[in-house]
């Protein structure tokens, strides 16, 4: 199951130069949309400028082996924004995708969103958090929950 | 003659041609729909528009469909590694010709496409169609593309994580505006189809472009969904050439349909061009969507959160974003909760739209919004700010975009019939619904008069192109509101007489809207006219245009006045206008109009009106 998601993600990113998922710094949160900013006849005729926009970096962190981990540090990568924004809310569709990634049934998804929002400051530190930071963090926060840890372990 | 029944499981590859033949497969519409075959009216030849010698089997393919057949029932036939090869390669072709000759569907093993397949795990297909947005005119045509929906039932299912086909140019990202266009238009650009992930659309589309979605479920049935996904298969990363106006996105996808779903025929209504806005009606008309779902942009979604605030409610959210008040200040905290989760989610989504639309920097962006979520998360609250309603019209409901009009009235002291043809798209007094306040684009426009007392016709203006952008500004937007529009008008010489004469026209400024139906507009405008009729060849004018903007469902309505100072070396002439036009939206595609206008120039007054109206098809 879990492969079959991870899949799902994978084959959006599979141009992307990205050995490892989960592996290195991930996205800076509010890295500004510099060089992103609309190309108007781009936008409009539909250009496609590759890697453009999904501009990723890679560093040292410790890799992630866990399929739906990796998948859901790609998809953190991309969102990071609109994620740490739902988690501050305790809800959203962007927080809903990090649960499906990371196997989180519907039954124990009220919880999870209610666990991230109290623990918003555990995983995003600083104004400064990366990505990846921030996926290491939402693991080790559902490693302590009773309810979410069997989702991790 | 042959007989299928008995024969059927050992059909040669000679027969099997030879069947073929007999049928005029060749030329069925299928057939041509697979391989993307367009016949020539003139000639009577066939050309596919791939331009991939990937895509064909017969070195001929191109421009045979009869030789492109033949090879294909030949691959498919052959026992072997080839056999294999070509139906895991052409699996829409060769399940077609399989099942229109009677050949059994033997099982063939093709791991890749399998892999594919199950990844992408489709229910059920939707159109998504990306609207235009403001201060982008060229927007206005919209995109399409479609998502890959996986069965709703599985609990895994997310549709941010849903996969999306479409079909873009290939541009090279250092190109400039310029460049792009002319590749666009004329051709050049390799046109490609790609499958990503739908969260990654939407980052594009409604973070960054501020494009509002509507998604189309479509009713295809699984046989149909399954012909689409094999076509997709046999399509993707074959080049297309992109052309800007008609073998584009929208194109491609009513490609697609046509082969899910044969005898639809969607690619037969495409003229000249093909607007995405106009394919959606089509598919829609055709009976193909079951559901449609509304997803805001970003921009459209902070601005109405902004409107849901109390006054005193977006003091504090403006002081929040300019960082003279803190998330933790008494005067936040003393807030009801629900308020303050409002006011705080709100503030965080208009810094967002900032820091991508007036480009913050991200040293003011990041503490800010890091603040703000904080605060935010300290309220145990499961909320989010309200969203925008559907608008009761979507953009394929509104107007036509091809209009014609016809009028009767005065122009001084004559009668005059005029008549006006309109290729596309959308003027500021046509029925607003299903279009973005504020926005106007006409191309290939051409007006002309007729005076029954002498019996003559004549130009009146040709208009290649004429955008306008009017966006109001408040507390919060500040856009600018620009024109721009090119090609020729009558202008009077000094002796009475008048010349079609080149022009180029350009203003910028800004609007305000009293009251969300009301637009005031003040602009500074250049203009360019070319004639050898008047004085220096050219002459130039800078200029005032002053308007107020009336968009209603029923009635829409201007009044303006305009001045130009038209000078040359040793030269310059005052050009006065004031007018009144209002346009009563009768029904969907059928409206009066009438309009008013009085003009001071080279000393004479003039006085024209007409009364008239439009229809759109």
């Amino acid at each position: 199951m879990k492969k079959l998601i991870a899949g799902a993600v994978l084959l959006g990113a599979s141009s992307l130069a990205f050995a490892q998922p989960g592996c290195g710094v991930g996205a800076m949160i509010w890295k500004g949309q510099s060089g992103i900013a609309p190309h108007v006849l781009a936008a409009t005729t539909n250009g496609s400028f590759g890697n453009q926009t999904f501009g990723m970096t890679t560093g040292t962190l410790g890799c992630n082996t866990n399929e739906a981990v990796q998948s859901m540090a790609m998809y953190m990568n991309n969102n990071v924004n609109n994620v740490a924004r739902d988690m501050s809310r305790g809800q959203g569709e962007n927080l809903t995708t990090v649960a499906v990634l990371l196997g989180v049934q519907p039954q124990d998804r009220a919880t999870f969103n209610q666990v991230m929002q109290a623990h918003f400051n555990t995983i995003f530190p600083s104004a400064n958090t990366t990505s990846n930071e921030a996926v290491d963090n939402i693991i080790n926060v559902m490693k302590g929950d009773k309810t979410l840890q069997k989702y991790v372990s | 003659m042959l007989s299928l029944t008995a024969q059927a499981s050992t059909l040669s590859i000679a027969d099997a041609t030879a069947l073929a033949q007999q049928r005029g497969l060749a030329h069925n519409p299928a057939w041509l729909a697979l391989v993307h075959y367009r016949i020539n009216h003139i000639t009577g030849d066939y050309t596919s528009e791939a331009d991939d010698p990937r895509f064909f089997l017969s070195p001929k393919g191109k421009h045979s469909p009869g030789a492109e057949l033949k090879a294909t029932l030949q691959a498919i036939l052959t026992p072997g590694q080839g056999n294999k090869d070509a139906r895991c390669r052409f699996p829409a072709r060769d399940h077609w010709l399989r099942q229109v000759l009677g050949i059994p569907q033997t099982p063939v093993s093709c791991p890749a496409l399998d892999a594919w397949l199950k990844k992408l795990d489709t229910a059920q297909v939707t159109l998504v169609f990306a609207a235009s947005y403001l201060n982008s005119p060229s927007s206005m045509f919209g995109h399409t593309f479609l998502r890959l929906d996986p069965p709703s039932s599985n609990t895994k299912t997310d549709l941010l994580l849903a996969s999306t086909v479409s079909y873009a140019a290939d541009a090279n990202a250092t190109d400039s505006e310029i460049v792009f266009a002319y590749r666009g238009i004329f051709g050049g650009y390799p046109g490609v189809t790609s499958v990503r992930p739908y969260y990654e659309k939407i980052k594009q589309y409604s973070d960054i472009e501020n494009r509002d979605l509507w998604e189309y479920r479509l009713n295809l049935k699984p046989q149909e969904i399954q012909r689409l996904l094999w076509h997709s298969w046999e399509v993707q990363n074959i080049r297309f050439d992109y052309y800007f106006f008609d073998e584009n996105c929208a194109y491609r996808l009513l490609e697609l349909l046509d082969v899910a779903r044969p005898g639809l025929d969607l690619t037969a209504r495409v003229t000249t061009h093909a607007i995405p806005s106009d394919t959606v009606r089509w598919v829609v008309d055709a009976g193909l969507v079951d559901h449609v779902h509304y997803r805001p942009s970003s921009a459209t979604a902070v601005a109405y959160q902004i409107q849901q605030l109390s006054p005193q409610e977006q003091i504090l959210t403006r002081q929040l974003a300019d960082g003279t008040l803190k998330p933790t200040a008494p005067k936040v905290l003393a807030l009801p909760p629900a308020r303050r989760a409002e006011v705080l989610d709100t503030t965080y989504n208009y810094v967002q739209y900032m820091a991508i639309e007036d480009k913050w920097p991200r040293k003011r962006v990041a503490p800010l919004s890091y603040q703000l979520l904080a605060a935010r998360s300290a309220l145990d609250l499961q909320s989010a700010p309200p969203q925008p309603p559907t608008p009761e019209i979507r953009d394929d409901q509104g107007h036509d975009t091809f209009r014609f009009s016809i009028a009767g009235g005065r122009d001084s002291h004559r009668n005059i019939v005029r008549i006006s043809l309109r290729p596309a798209y959308h003027d500021l007094l046509d029925s607003p619904g299903g279009y973005r306040p504020g926005a106007q684009l006409q191309f290939l426009r051409f007006d002309g008069r007729y005076y029954p007392d002498n019996n003559s016709l004549r130009v009146d203006q040709l208009t290649g192109v004429e955008i306008r952008s009017l966006s109001p500004r408040n507390a919060f937007f500040h856009p600018l509101s620009w024109q721009v529009g090119f090609g020729a008008r009558r202008r009077m010489i000094a002796n009475g007489q008048e010349a079609l004469t080149p022009y180029l026209d350009g203003g910028a400024g800004f609007a305000w809207a009293p009251t969300p139906e009301w637009l005031a507009v003040a602009m500074g405008t250049a203009d360019l006219e070319i004639s050898q009729k008047i004085a220096q060849g050219y002459h130039a004018a800078p200029g005032v245009d002053l308007m107020l903007l009336h968009q209603g469902s029923s009635l829409s309505a201007a009044a303006g006045v305009r001045s130009k100072l038209w000078m040359a070396s040793g030269y310059s002439k005052r050009e006065d206008t004031a007018y009144l036009r209002g346009d009563w939206h009768i029904r969907r595609n059928f409206g009066l109009f009438t309009s008013l206008d009085r003009t001071h120039y080279l000393n004479r007054y003039r006085t024209s009106w007409l009364v008239g109206f439009h229809t759109y098809f």
